[in-house]
């Protein structure tokens, strides 16, 4: 249940909530899934989690719109290793050339988010 | 004359650049689509990356050149027949399929009640 609840990012007191209930729980869910809930900050934050994680990055500096190039430190070879981790979590394909304009943590959630909501993906327990 | 010279210079050097992040990013792929275990894609990469950095610091543009023409033709040879692609993209396998309903259907979950029971 926690795993499930987990990939549909329900705020903390709905939560609650659905535990207390138990049988209300799947017709809970199957309306939050339907309704386009706002995932772009949970993106976001695993953005700058795994930027925070990739080793030439120094973590203390990770921020929403620190540029990868000049204010991390990456070189281009860096940038393109850092973006294909990102491609690999959140099951998405980044073009060529769009893959060189993403330069900050922003820029990336907001294009996964974008590339998301353009497939309609619904993430799936 | 010097200023045009170096202005085709470096949008030479922009190209060569552009090329080299492009081929790197597609070795990288076909490293991890060749890759049985993700364990030893780890290696693999980090040999793809010491061969792109043995030549960082190469100046001469021809040269560039050529080494670029190399290394693709390397790639070219060595592609991936059947690469990894992820299932929601075009040619993944899982493209167009269950597609979600389009705006203004939607399902009422009543478990077969009827309305007017």
């Amino acid at each position: 249940m926690k795993s499930i609840l987990s990939h549909v990012n329900l705020r903390k007191p709905i939560e609650r909530w659905c535990f207390a209930g138990n049988e209300c729980v799947n017709m809970q869910l199957r309306y939050l899934c339907s309704s386009a809930g706002s995932g772009s900050d949970l993106i976001l934050d695993r953005v700058i989690a795994l930027a925070k994680n990739y080793d030439k990055i120094n973590a203390s500096k990770v921020t929403e719109t620190a540029d990868f190039q000049k204010d991390l430190n990456l070189d281009s070879l860096d940038r393109v290793e850092l973006i294909m981790a990102l491609e690999e979590e959140f099951s998405v394909e980044i073009p060529d050339e769009k893959a060189d304009k993403l330069s900050c943590c922003a820029d990336v959630a907001k294009y996964i988010a974008s590339a998301k909501t353009d497939q309609k993906i619904v993430e799936k327990p | 004359m010097s200023l045009t010279s170096s202005a085709a210079h470096l949008a030479r050097r922009a190209a060569q650049r552009e090329r080299v992040r492009i081929l790197y990013r597609r070795a990288l792929k076909d490293t991890l689509n060749w890759a049985v275990h993700r364990h030893l894609f780890y290696g693999d990469a980090a040999n793809l990356r010491e061969r792109f950095e043995q030549h960082r610091h190469v100046e001469d543009l021809d040269t560039i050149d050529r080494m670029i023409e190399d290394g693709e033709a390397t790639y070219n040879k060595w592609r991936h027949p059947d690469p990894y692609i992820v299932p929601w993209a075009p040619g993944g396998s899982k493209f167009t399929r269950n597609p979600t309903p389009p705006e203004g259907i939607e399902i009422v979950y009543n478990f077969g009640r009827e309305d007017n029971d």
